[in-house]
């Protein structure tokens, strides 16, 4: 893909970030809308999971949020070298983390919302 | 003249470090605080990554049952995660508000209008506008740390 391409999928990354980070906060009692210990008791936890849209949200922002952290990442990366073979091993590196964190999330709220 | 050279002491080669180039950049002379601010931006970001793993590991016990959540749970009620939640939580407030700084300058609205570089060349392109809300971010890290303190580690 190319690099205006990624910083562009970047850019709305980080709008829908900026919002789905709100929710999750104010979700989990940062902005005093909800008691904060209580986001966390198990049965609450799996009320969120089996409802469309916050099990929408959580997944909105595990993908974007990824996506963003990881391509942050990957500048970091290249700014510090650079080199054809250090350019690909810093991408398939960073992609590769990113199916393995994105793929663990969505198991979880698969097998969450499923009961499974 | 070509005589009157009798050696030249070849440079003396530095390591590279990376990770300490990007620390001496950022504190290096002339400071000013956009450098410093992204310096922090980037330090908040890699720590926030680290955290999006350990988060995502985390709840994913939510899947294994009650008794596997209620465990990691007990496990994370110490002090130290408390304080680990609340870097976070501080982290996340001043990244995002310092990144919509950065994207704003990238995008470029905020950046001032070019003029000749005089003395005590001040970079032109940091407009008064970027500026306060570099300023603004400091200021909601700071609440964020108080709301956090009160919620988290009262």
């Amino acid at each position: 893909m190319r690099e205006s391409t990624l910083q562009l999928v970047n850019y709305v990354m980080i709008a829908v970030l900026l919002l789905t980070v709100l929710l999750h906060l104010a979700s989990h009692g940062f902005f005093g809308f909800v008691d904060y210990r209580g986001s966390l008791v198990y049965s609450d936890v799996v009320t969120r999971y089996r409802q469309v849209v916050p099990a929408l949200l959580l997944t909105v922002l595990l993908i974007s949020a990824s996506f963003h952290g990881l391509y942050g990442l990957r500048n970091i990366l290249l700014e510090f070298r650079s080199g054809p073979v250090w350019d690909k091993a810093v991408s398939y590196g960073v992609l590769a983390a990113g199916i393995v964190l994105v793929g663990w999330g969505l198991r979880t709220v698969a097998l969450t919302a499923t009961g499974g | 003249m070509a005589d009157a050279i009798v050696s030249v002491e070849p440079a003396r080669k530095r390591r590279k470090s990376p990770v300490g180039d990007q620390v001496r950049w950022a504190f290096w002379r002339p400071m000013n605080l956009e450098k410093l601010a992204l310096f922090v931006q980037r330090i908040s970001g890699l720590a926030l990554l680290v955290y999006l793993f350990f988060h995502v590991f985390v709840t994913s016990t939510v899947a294994g049952g009650p008794s596997m959540w209620e465990g990691i749970m007990a496990t994370l009620e110490n002090p130290l995660a408390h304080f680990g939640e609340f870097l976070v939580f501080v982290g996340v407030i001043f990244h995002g508000v310092n990144g919509v700084r950065i994207l704003l300058l990238e995008l470029s609205p905020l950046v001032g209008t070019p003029s000749r570089p005089d003395y005590p060349y001040k970079v032109q392109s940091l407009g008064r506008g970027q500026r306060s809300i570099l300023y603004l971010s400091a200021v909601m890290t700071a609440l964020a740390a108080i709301s956090a303190g009160f919620l988290l580690l009262w």
